[in-house]
């Protein structure tokens, strides 16, 4: 019930720390190659997919079974983490891409490089750049991609026609959106949606606007904030013209209404993925279009991974893993679920004509993936942190505390000083 | 007690007996109570101690770490998130508490009385009380929405600007007030109920004999009477509300702006997010001497103005 609640997460942190020090004596358990743990945190039609493809796995292979577990979408880095401290890691385990240089320093995590390279039927390239690209930290592969996604801008039509606006068009402006937005408004209506929790839900959308205006998150050697420039400065106004002048944005606390609004015609466009795109109701008739752009039309991709945590039971893991994102079987775990495709080279497979059918909409977010997703975040350790820093200044100015100009410059020296290490 | 002073003369006689039986007894009861002092001890009080240490180390909670001496406690100090964090626990408590007490005292007097449905009305006080913070949460979060909840519907039909609520960094700490009051409310409620149905008829008769209203009565025979409760209520809401976290992580997740950034969601924040378990536990330390400190103030000053029947 309502009990203390500052004493279960001292009794949380005091527990891990705990298993910590028992832990050091059992040594790293974790399954024998015989059958391998493969923690998961699909759902639904998901997880019905990924059940019957394992299973399909277990018939073929009797001597390399893998058993799906189970564990959680919010906190999976933190369990993970848990994991390693009880010795009883999972052989292996779905990912966030944002978790991934939280995860390199701990020797439990393995480095994949040799085995990608070593083993042409891998055919490393085949995966889009961006999903190879989150998967590297310095020179090292650490995760095989489970997932790739990105937005593009997600549009109710009828609430374009009842405001007499035109469709958006790939060649979208800032200012074409900005005026669609505000002609979108009004009378309990709003023309886009941000999630304001001041998370990375918050500044991922910032980084594809700073992106389009031709800007960097941080200068090529991750040494110093970059984004106090002009480009920064066109996204951040940008952001207050809307959501503070025009009063075109329903800013969304993070409990994700904002779904729910676009169903029910009260918010005419997100900036959403593919992810959402199952959760729009039947009678919604809705287009998906490129972000709009300034510079260029730039979007962003948080690809996510398998990755390997069991030396033991590496051998295992690599095999399922390596059929399980390989063409053929990824596109029949696409088509049931909307995932977009992994390979480029699935998409010459003849089911893929299928696929497109079943999900139409998909058709510009795989577009993107060769042609808008351009730059991905820096894969650094310090993330987070700066991740947390931009989080409270897009929402500084969202919410109007702060002028464009000033949420920048604070962020930046935050971001200096966090690189610099103090 | 008088059973045991009539056995006393004869136990004398047989005096190894006695306290075979006697240890025998001593044993069972240890038997009885030792599962429980097992399962606090472990799970309670060598957490507690386990924080304590770890706070004098650097450790992200899963790599060993280092032994830190008192730098976790120095970067706290110096820590401007943290003071901001204290600040706005110490503005919570200062409002959560008395406006529980104050809103309970009447609504259980309005209980106490002998009409028909009351144990409907008791149970619709109390009901909140065990309804899941998750739920109250997004109960609260609907209600609240700026845009399209009922608080602002209603205030709009009254011709009232509507409010930010949890999205407004200027608001969001009050909203968290009035959500946990309506949580609380219940509880404190109950108490002052059982304090008020423990008043003794007798004092309550003589008081009319002699010609006290049914309000000066209150006043001076019933009020007195529930220092204890109050007191009792003063200690355990404030440890509660020094120690909130639940309802800031299904609301706001201590947003927007840090505005409900309290001291054990930045403790969280620290401990979870950015994986610094030394100075989560520094926190944690800090914030247990606080509770002690404020608890035995608290305890002394009711005691000295507290009536105890029989006293």
């Amino acid at each position: 019930m309502r009990q203390p609640s500052g004493r279960r997460i001292t009794a949380l942190v005091t527990g891990v720390a705990l298993v910590a020090g028992l832990s050091s004596a059992c040594g790293s358990g974790g399954g024998d190659a015989k059958k391998i743990t493969f923690w998961h945190g699909y759902t639904d039609v998901q997880a019905e997919t990924i059940t019957k493809l394992v299973g399909e796995w277990n018939g073929a292979h009797p001597d390399q079974k893998v058993d799906p577990v189970f564990s959680n979408n919010d906190n999976t880095l933190q369990k993970t983490l848990a994991s390693f401290v009880s010795g009883k890691a999972p052989s292996v385990a779905y990912q966030y891409g944002s978790s991934i240089t939280a995860l390199t320093g701990r020797h439990q995590t393995q480095d994949l490089t040799s085995l990608v390279k070593g083993d042409p039927a891998v055919d490393w390239n085949d995966f889009f750049p961006a999903a190879r690209q989150g998967a590297t930290v310095g020179d090292k592969i650490y995760g095989i991609p489970a997932l790739v996604d990105n937005l593009g801008l997600v549009y109710n039509k009828k609430m374009f026609d009842a405001a007499g606006l035109k469709y958006p068009t790939p060649d979208w402006t800032w200012d074409d959106f900005r005026n669609a937005a505000k002609k979108l408004s009004g009378n309990n209506k709003y023309g886009w949606a941000y999630v304001n929790d001041g998370t990375e839900d918050t500044v991922w959308r910032f980084l594809a606007l700073l992106w389009q205006a031709g800007g960097d998150l941080l200068d090529s050697a991750n040494k110093k904030a970059a984004f106090n420039s002009p480009a920064g400065q066109q996204a951040m106004q940008l952001l207050h013209d809307m959501a503070v002048t025009d009063k075109s944005v329903y800013l969304d606390t993070g409990d994700q209404q904002y779904l729910n609004l676009f169903n029910s015609g009260r918010v005419g466009m997100l900036w959403t993925g593919p992810w959402d795109l199952g959760q729009i109701n039947k009678d919604v008739s809705y287009g998906v279009q490129y972000l709009p752009g300034k510079a260029t039309h730039a979007t962003i991709s948080g690809p996510d991974y398998y990755m390997l945590f069991d030396k033991k039971a590496q051998k295992t893991a690599w095999a399922f893993l390596k059929w399980l994102t390989s063409p053929q079987v990824h596109l029949r775990y696409a088509t049931q679920t909307g995932d977009l495709p992994l390979r480029a080279s699935e998409e010459k497979l003849p089911g893929y004509k299928d696929y497109l059918a079943k999900y139409p909409g998909n058709k510009v977010f795989i577009d993107n993936l060769s042609k808008n997703v351009t730059k991905a975040r820096p894969n650094i350790k310090q993330y987070p942190q700066i991740s947390q820093v931009l989080g409270q200044a897009v929402q500084a100015v969202l919410l109007g505390k702060k002028q464009p100009q000033a949420a920048l410059a604070d962020a930046a020296k935050q971001v200096d000083d966090v690189l610099a290490g103090s | 007690m008088a059973s045991t002073a009539l056995t006393a003369p004869a136990a004398k006689d047989r005096r190894p007996r006695w306290s075979r039986r006697r240890l025998g007894e001593h044993l069972a009861g240890w038997g009885f109570v030792s599962p429980a002092i097992l399962l606090i001890g472990i799970f309670g009080m060598l957490p507690v101690l386990w924080s304590f240490w770890l706070s004098f180390q650097d450790t992200d909670l899963t790599s060993p770490g280092t032994f830190a001496g008192g730098a976790k406690y120095a970067e706290l100090v110096r820590d401007p998130l943290m003071w901001d964090a204290a600040k706005r626990s110490a503005i919570y408590t200062v409002l959560f508490v008395p406006l529980t007490m104050v809103l309970a005292l009447p609504i259980a007097v309005l209980l106490n009385q002998r009409i028909r449905g009351i144990t409907l009305y008791r149970m619709a006080v109390f009901v909140p009380l065990v309804t899941s913070t998750v739920a109250t949460g997004i109960i609260f979060n609907w209600l609240l929405n700026p845009q399209f909840g009922p608080v602002n519907a209603a205030l709009s039909k009254a011709g009232l600007p509507k409010q930010g609520f949890f999205q407004d960094p200027n608001q969001a700490l009050f909203a968290l007030v009035a959500m946990t009051v309506w949580g609380w409310l219940g509880f404190a409620v109950i108490i002052y109920l059982s304090a008020l149905q423990s008043v003794p008829k007798d004092l309550m008769e003589a008081a009319a004999l002699d010609g006290c209203g049914r309000l000066k009565a209150f006043r001076h025979v019933e009020l007195p009477l529930l220092a204890p409760a109050s007191g009792f209520l003063v200690v355990w809401l404030t440890i509660n509300s020094l120690q909130l976290f639940d309802e800031v992580y299904v609301t706001t997740k201590g947003g927007p702006l840090r505005a409900t950034t309290v001291l054990v969601y930045h403790l969280y924040n620290k401990a979870f997010v950015d994986f610094d378990g030394g100075y989560a536990a520094a926190v944690g330390c800090v914030l247990f001497l606080v509770i002690l400190l404020v608890t035995v103030v608290q305890l002394a000053i009711s005691r000295r103005t507290s009536f105890y029947e029989g006293r």
